[in-house]
């Protein structure tokens, strides 16, 4: 896909909705078979500390229905003025039908309101912005809401310890709008298809469904345990991945966008955790000030709901002292990323939620 | 390059591995803090300080530092 622009196209406002319950690596001392001398590197070095993981009969859809509910309380945009909800999954409540659908229903939506999900994980969030952005530029839609949010603590086996310290979960619900003043925006996105192995669950699909055999354990040479309906992540590759494909899309983006790279006032990248964003970070040679990496270590790598999170949890002082430019830059499983740039200015609401069972 | 200062970096990358500890002839994937963390901060060693991008099966692939060394020269003049 090519590099586009729009314009005149906002972002008025967004929410992240977290679960309560919290989990600490320090707690885990039995996953690592004792070895605090593991946690410790792991702390110190990737960063992995808390992550808040939803509780069983909480989804993905109920964080991201509670996010837009507190986004259309704080905001002076009333729910039946939306033309369009988009909702960025690969934990959706049924295989059909999708969530979009079902929180439409809950949130009682217009009829007349278009509706889908997109099954994109940590490079999601910027998809469902570059959607919105498109569906108000072709003039079809005022105003869009996109939900960004997964479960994905809940495909980790709990004996893998290459998945299951990192993953927390959360929902986010982000309101784009047509904008009567300039407001630039760029976009890239890109796909390699041949990685699509490296972060994957390989059964409960249509190509392999869930079966007796597909619910088996397997230990690796590592020690970790999953079985074929688990989540599997071939973390050196992902890192390799990672640290080849981010600061090229990024220097890309600038140099299509015509900005330099000091004109950036923040770099949001998924939070995947925080060795890979320094990694990034020194090879753009960006100050790390101008990076927020503090979410993954509160919060947990939430997927298609870590860059809302970041902005909600680390921006919002900023942005209390005027428009921000921003760099959003999501990568991971497909393998898949996607860059934006753009300004982030008076926001109806950005903030971060507790999600509360009986909402 | 030389495999003194590939040594002292390896020793740098590798958390919890004093300086001055390891050899040509140790097998690294034998020490204590040899893990799926290690092979990340290495690779990322390599990429950063001799812009060779190494796959976790080429760790698998060699046991001595001295054999880590010759396969990561190899990738440099190639």
């Amino acid at each position: 896909m090519p590099k586009c622009s729009f314009n005149q196209v906002k972002i008025s406002g967004l929410v992240t909705c977290v679960p309560s319950t919290e989990k600490c690596i320090d707690d885990e001392v039995a996953l690592f078979g004792g070895n605090e001398k593991q946690i410790a590197r792991l702390k110190k070095t990737i960063g992995l500390d808390r992550r808040r993981v939803a509780d069983p009969g909480t989804t993905a859809a109920d964080l991201c229905g509670a996010a837009a509910q507190h986004l259309f309380q704080q905001s002076a945009v009333g729910i039946d003025q939306v033309d369009a909800l988009v909702c960025v999954t690969q934990t959706p409540d049924y295989s059909q039908p999708c969530n979009a659908a079902v929180l439409h229903g809950q949130l009682g939506l217009r009829k007349d309101c278009a509706a889908f999900d997109v099954n994109l994980g940590c490079s999601g969030y910027v998809y469902g912005l570059w959607l919105a952005h498109m569906m108000v530029s072709a003039g079809g839609c005022e105003r869009v809401v996109v939900l960004a949010g997964d479960t994905i603590s809940r495909l980790a086996h709990p004996k893998d310890r290459a998945v299951a310290p990192i993953f927390g979960d959360g929902g986010s619900a982000t309101l784009v709008e047509r904008s009567a003043a300039d407001l630039p925006a760029w976009f890239s996105l890109e796909t390699d298809g041949t990685g699509f192995d490296k972060l994957i669950v390989p059964a409960g699909g249509q190509r392999t469904p869930c079966s007796p055999e597909t619910a088996v354990e397997t230990e690796d040479e590592g020690g970790n345990c999953r079985t074929p309906e688990n989540l599997y992540m071939d973390g050196a590759e992902i890192f390799n991945f990672s640290i080849q494909v981010e600061p090229r899309a990024v220097q890309e983006l600038l140099e299509y966008a015509g900005i330099e790279i000091e004109a950036v006032d923040h770099f949001v990248f998924h939070q995947a955790n925080r060795y890979i964003l320094t990694n990034i970070a020194k090879r753009l040679k960006i100050d790390l000030a101008k990076v927020p990496m503090q979410t993954v270590e509160r919060y947990g790598n939430q997927s298609s709901a870590s860059i809302p999170c970041a902005i909600c949890g680390e921006l919002p002082d900023a942005l209390r002292a005027g428009s921000q430019r921003v760099l959003l830059s999501g990568f991971g499983v497909g393998l898949s990323w996607a860059s934006a740039l753009l300004d982030l200015a008076n926001l109806s609401v950005c903030e971060i939620i507790d999600f509360k069972a009986s909402e | 390059m030389s495999l003194t200062q590939f040594i002292e970096d390896f020793e740098e990358a590798v958390e919890d591995v004093e300086a001055g500890t390891l050899n040509g002839a140790t097998n690294y994937r034998q020490l204590e803090p040899w893990d799926s963390l290690a092979v990340l901060t290495v690779i990322a060693m390599l990429d950063a300080d001799y812009g060779v991008r190494l796959k976790a099966d080429d760790l698998k692939s060699c046991e001595t530092l001295e054999a880590l060394y010759a396969l990561v020269q190899t990738k440099v003049s190639s």
